[in-house]
């Protein structure tokens, strides 16, 4: 533990977050207690004498409402103290926080092993101008630490503090003694020219940082490079297929209820039909205002109506990225980008792992510049259109041989890769069409693979493994012989890529190897 | 080692010990066992006229596929055993396994978190271990199981110091 580890101070969260998180329980004792002990009272006053004698206990009004406040003060209790005993520090290297009453838990995350940042704001937490923030780390198997709930502006100072310490801008050097907040500009300090010019009021007013002195990160500037205008968003969700499904279902119910006189009756129906409204609300309110903006500290995504999210994936993050295009959404020209990022992984993740929930080709070739700055190739526009909508062997692509047809009809001219310096680009899909950008660095492993369809007709295939999320990334049925040197050779590409590409401190000087 | 066609070429797979059939075949009889006494019920209440409804063909039929299955899944795991190989090599390790569904999978020493050495006991009883490699990924998670107890030290020595030298984040 250096000198900065032991001296940054224990901060509390914001005492209102227990009611936060708890306000459901609070309503909900309020009104189910409420509602009985006024029923039970009314209901007592109302009895005739006589009942009365027959009940062996009569709940007092007085008994009632002190037991309920009994009850109020010890749920408060509980919450004051889970306050109480949540601390959390954050020192030069590590993320501490401290929970638990009964059984404590303290956990230490890494600072240079950030995955990705998130500020998510539930509606109640807004109303209180309040903020969690969500730290992913892919740091000895611990998933996210989460701070919640704190203000706002503490939780923006406390990312972009925590971003560029990651980034490696070694500003506790320049701090000095606890009190001293350098200026974000000052000439030598050992950031990139980038980060170093920015002028102050670039971003936000620098936000006064937490008590205590520390060093102020401003937040990077960001440039707007996509965004998803609310009417397409709705067009979008309605044109999904699986609500064109639910429609046709409806429809053939309709015509089954008019064919059979009203004896299958589509009315059958409507209570499930009403399971899909909340679906749709829920996309509708979580893609909401959704904006993807590129900044020094990596892709942002902020997105939401009521419930909003802001999130910070720091570059060179992304494990893999998928666009993908169905069969509607061609008519349209829109895409869908999805992304595999270490700690997002895959059940909540949905829409955290959603780099654009729908947009034009111009705003998918905006958003792969900044997760794959280096594509490898010249012609990276052309190469993402051959592989997302394309098939043959333009731009490099090798697809199956013509024996994979008996296994994939349609899609075997479409399925196949393409090899750039720096990534492997695999399409499939016919009717979804869809396109996976693995870069060489982040493969963890390869499988080649050869089941006993595939082994007559001298296929193989490749899957390659990443972090979990919603993308697995493969190659299916190749010839034998492109499946094996593609195996070597992104083996090796793999292995040679890590030993240039490693950093942490993705803004210092690469300084070794 | 016999040469599929899915093997990199000019790569000597090394075996693991032909004992580690015994351990498969442990679990293959106590997973067989217990399927069989299961479907084995039926066929008991039947005889006995507990159940003299159920249809004698169903009773005798269920049994005898899952006997043939479970039997012929006894023969090949001595090959099975055989299938499986590892091959070291300077940046990246590779193993192969299976027979029906071949695959060959190779792990970059840089991406390796830690590598574990796992004992059950009937491993312990012939002297065996086995050797799992953990990446960021929970598919690329490799396992060489079957490995005499001097070897699996030695290749979690090796691996280790090996994914140390190239070891860096995810």
């Amino acid at each position: 533990m250096t000198e900065a580890e032991e001296s940054a101070p224990w901060r509390r969260v914001h005492p209102v977050s227990p009611m936060v998180r708890g306000w459901l329980v609070v309503v909900a004792f309020l009104y189910f207690f409420g509602q009985n002990s006024l029923n039970n009272i009314f209901s007592a006053g109302e009895l005739p004498p006589e009942a009365d004698k027959d009940w062996s206990f009569t709940p007092s009004v007085l008994l009632v409402v002190a037991g309920g406040i009994g009850i109020l003060v010890l749920i408060m209790a509980g919450f004051f103290l889970s306050w109480y005993f949540t601390k959390y520090q954050v020192t030069a290297r590590h993320v501490h926080v401290n929970s638990g009453v009964v059984f404590r838990q303290q956990r230490q995350a890494r600072i240079d092993r950030v995955q990705a940042i998130d500020i998510v704001q539930p509606l109640v937490a807004r109303i209180f101008g309040l903020a969690e923030l969500k730290f992913e780390v892919a740091d000895s198997g611990s998933t996210a630490m989460r701070l919640a709930y704190i203000k706002l502006d503490a939780a923006k100072v406390l990312r972009n503090d925590i971003l560029a310490r990651a980034a490696g801008l070694k500003q506790e050097r320049e701090a000095g003694p606890a009190g001293v907040v350098p200026a974000p500009g000052v000439p030598g300090a050992e950031g990139p020219a980038a980060r170093s010019a920015e002028p102050a009021s670039a971003g936000p007013a620098p936000a006064p940082g937490p008590a205590g002195g520390e060093p102020v990160s401003p937040e990077a500037p960001e440039r707007t490079v996509a965004v998803v205008p609310p009417p397409r968003l709705i067009a979008a969700t309605l044109l999904s297929p699986w609500l064109a499904a639910v429609l046709l279902f409806v429809l053939s119910m309709i015509v089954a209820t008019v064919a059979s006189d009203g004896e299958i009756s589509f009315f059958f129906v409507l209570p499930g039909l009403i399971g899909v409204v909340p679906v749709l609300w829920g996309q509708f309110n979580q893609g909401y205002n959704f904006r993807a903006a590129m900044s020094e500290d990596g892709l942002r995504l902020s997105y939401g109506l009521l419930e909003t999210s802001h999130q910070t994936v720091p570059p060179g993050r992304v494990q893999a990225v998928m666009v993908t295009q169905g069969i509607i959404w061609r008519r349209f020209g829109w895409y869908k980008v999805v992304v595999n990022v270490a700690g997002y992984g895959n059940q909540e993740g949905a829409l955290r792992s959603t780099l654009l929930p729908v947009g034009t080709r111009q705003d998918v070739l905006n958003v792969l510049s900044i997760v794959l700055p280096e594509p490898g190739t010249e012609r990276p526009a052309e190469l993402v259109g051959a592989g997302i909508g394309g098939s043959g062997s333009a731009e490099g692509f090798i697809t199956s041989p013509r024996s994979a047809r008996w296994l994939s009809p349609f899609a075997y001219r479409r399925q196949g890769f393409a090899v750039t310096d720096t990534a492997l680009f695999s399409r499939a899909g016919v009717l979804t069409h869809s396109l996976v950008i693995i870069p060489h660095e982040r493969i963890q492993g390869i499988f080649l693979t050869q089941g006993p369809l595939n082994r007559p007709l001298g296929l193989t295939g490749i899957e390659f493994c990443t972090t979990d999320g919603p993308i697995s990334p493969r190659v299916k049925q190749m010839s034998l012989r492109t499946g094996r040197e593609l195996f070597m050779s992104q083996a090796s590409r793999a292995a040679r890529a890590r030993r240039l590409k490693d950093r942490d401190h993705w803004l210092e000087e690469e300084n070794h190897e | 080692m016999p040469q599929e066609p899915i093997d990199p070429q000019g790569l000597v797979f090394q075996r693991v010990s032909p004992a580690y059939a015994k351990v498969r075949l442990v679990g293959w009889a106590i997973s067989a066992l217990v399927t069989w006494a299961v479907l084995a019920v039926p066929l008991v209440l039947m005889l006995t006229g507990v159940w003299s409804g159920y249809p004698a063909w169903l009773a005798w039929g269920l049994l005898g596929v899952v006997v043939v299955f479970d039997v012929v899944r006894m023969a090949i795991i001595p090959r099975q055993v055989r299938a499986i190989g590892y091959a070291e090599r300077d940046d990246d390790l590779l193993i192969r396994s299976g027979l029906m569904f071949q695959q060959v999978l190779v792990v970059p020493y840089g991406r390796m978190q830690y590598v574990d050495v796992a004992v059950g006991p009937i491993d312990r009883a012939l002297g065996l271990c086995k050797v799992q490699l953990h990446t960021a990924s929970t598919t690329a998670k490799a396992e060489i199981p079957g490995l005499p107890s001097s070897e699996g030290t030695r290749l979690r020595e090796r691996l280790s110091a090996r994914g140390e030298a190239r070891l860096a984040g995810l």
